[in-house]
């Protein structure tokens, strides 16, 4: 068993790039944002694949171009976003999986659909742990996120694989507009007119959407009153006074002052992490 | 003072109660964070605390149907709130407070006037939010109560002392806010490099202390004093 830790090195990246995993979720009461991947579904598909445990770091990544040479035998999965990969310069599009070599370079191109991509490796990433997560996130990890030169450790493999054959990763599941939410715990201070504007409306999603909060461009006018901060979650969506919804997300922080009208489903989370700016959606109440 | 219960999911559920934030809710809801965490801690995914509100993140929806079953009923005595004040040296010269000016001004009162209003109560800690190590307090007098600003600084100084609404805080490190600025503190509010990163807790309390700017440019102690009241 060859237990020296491999490394992909990065040999170019954008902006937007991390590693993450399910969060850390025992230090909000000081005040930590739990951070994890921004899509939960993508991202369980990515590990189940190569049969790693469910809390396993992958690489999020939201931008081509992306480039990693790996020093030792692995095996990479991916899921989430449709993106164009290249192994040392040629096309792959089979499979749910790719065994790479020592020297393999992986390189991403075009991204045809969704919005974060999410590389697995056998094993998971062997970054650092900060408060039990290798989630990235600015202050509590040693890395804010992963910039070009960086190395990413993680374990090799020896032996290739039996897999047998699993689906093909599918992505309709995030295209259509339908997000379901439930009732937020401020939801009967709006009057019926803005919770049927909010149940009839599309909204479209803003380019001011980021791991922390996806605002929408379309405003819902109100008088509401700014509330005594209280809890938020991802999924939450609040109302500001301005009208602007914002549905916060992994990063954000733990409490809010602005009344909290939706609470997203789990599912839905991961739906609305995966449309781009200019997408539209729709809220259906359960 | 019995908190009713809504089920927002079927694994997020929060406790309410339609009172303003005061220390004998705190004292309550304190009370109830002890029992969740002893009785419920094995089928809770994580518990927030905010002003007016408990949040509970359940493991199973079944465990939230029992807790709605049994929980309402249940009448639990306040927790007594801890007796240690934090005494934080504050600078609130007008080179660190960027809006101590403009605000007195609004306020129709003097910069010193203003000081001493900030500087007189001593202010509960309820819970920390926002950024990791910022703490919301309550205690602010009312004639410092002040709209936050139209348009948030794109960049807050670590240790800056501000004004929002109702509230006043310490911004824990640098970071975007909407807050007046109205001096700067030399503690470190979060050290994540620390065993426990921040050194207070849900139900002290906090005292500023002014300093001036000779005393803040030599500041060199990241954890400040505490009394007992």
């Amino acid at each position: 068993m060859n237990l020296s830790l491999g490394k992909a090195r990065i040999v170019f990246t954008a902006p937007g790039t991390s590693i993450q995993d399910l969060g850390r979720h025992h230090v909000a009461s000081i005040g930590i944002p739990s951070a994890g991947v921004m899509d939960q579904k993508s991202y369980a598909w990515a590990n189940h694949v190569l049969q790693n445990e469910e809390n396993a770091a992958v690489l999020e990544i939201s931008q081509p171009g992306l480039t990693l040479v790996f020093d030792y035998p692995t095996e990479l999965s991916f899921a989430g976003a449709k993106v164009q990969i290249f192994l040392n310069g040629e096309a792959y599009n089979s499979g749910n999986t790719l065994l790479i070599q020592a020297e393999d370079e992986v390189k991403l191109g075009k991204f045809y659909s969704g919005r974060w991509l999410y590389m697995g490796i056998k094993s998971g990433f062997a970054t650092e742990k900060f408060y039990e997560s290798r989630s990235d996130f600015p202050f509590i990890s040693r890395k804010f996120y992963r910039e070009t030169g960086d190395y990413l450790p993680y374990l090799p493999i020896n032996d290739s694989p039996q897999r047998n054959a699993s689906p093909k990763w599918n992505t309709s599941w995030y295209e259509d507009e339908v997000i379901v939410a439930y009732r937020g715990p401020d939801w009967s201070l709006l009057n019926g007119e803005l919770q049927q504007q909010l149940l009839k409306g599309t909204f479209r999603i803003s380019t001011q959407s980021n791991r922390m909060g996806i605002q929408l461009e379309d405003l819902l006018p109100n008088t509401l009153p700014e509330l005594p901060t209280n809890p938020v979650f991802p999924g939450t969506v609040q109302l500001s006074s301005g009208g602007k919804l914002i549905v916060l997300m992994r990063d954000a922080g733990v409490t809010g002052g602005y009344p909290r009208i939706l609470q997203l489903s789990e599912d839905s989370i991961s739906k609305i992490a995966q449309k781009r700016p200019g997408e539209v959606v729709r809220f259906h109440l359960e | 003072m019995k908190p009713s219960y809504i089920q927002i999911t079927p694994n997020l559920g929060e406790l309410l109660w339609k009172l303003p934030p005061s220390d004998e809710l705190l004292a309550l809801q304190l009370a109830y964070m002890d029992f969740l965490q002893t009785d419920w801690a094995d089928e809770l995914h994580s518990l927030r605390l905010g002003f007016t509100r408990i949040s509970l993140q359940w493991k199973s929806s079944i465990s939230q149907e029992k807790f709605n079953r049994l929980v309402p009923n249940h009448q639990m005595s306040p927790k007594p709130l801890s007796k240690k004040v934090w005494e934080i040296p504050v600078c609130y010269a007008l080179e660190l407070g960027e809006d101590l000016n403009e605000l007195a001004k609004e306020k129709h009162m003097s910069v010193e006037e203003l000081i001493t209003l900030h500087t007189s109560p001593t202010y509960r800690i309820h819970f920390f939010g926002f950024l990791p190590g910022f703490f919301y307090l309550n205690g602010l007098h009312p004639l410092l109560h002040a709209p936050r600003k139209p348009i948030p600084r794109l960049s807050v100084p670590s240790g800056s002392v501000a004004i929002g609404g109702s509230q006043t805080g310490i911004y824990p490190r640098e970071s975007p806010g909407g807050w007046h600025l109205i001096g700067q503190s030399p503690v470190v509010l979060f050290d994540p490099q620390r065993s426990s990163p921040v050194w207070a807790k849900s139900g002290d309390q906090v005292k500023f202390m002014p300093i001036d700017l000779a005393k803040f440019q030599s500041w060199s102690y990241d954890i400040p004093t505490f009394y007992l009241s």
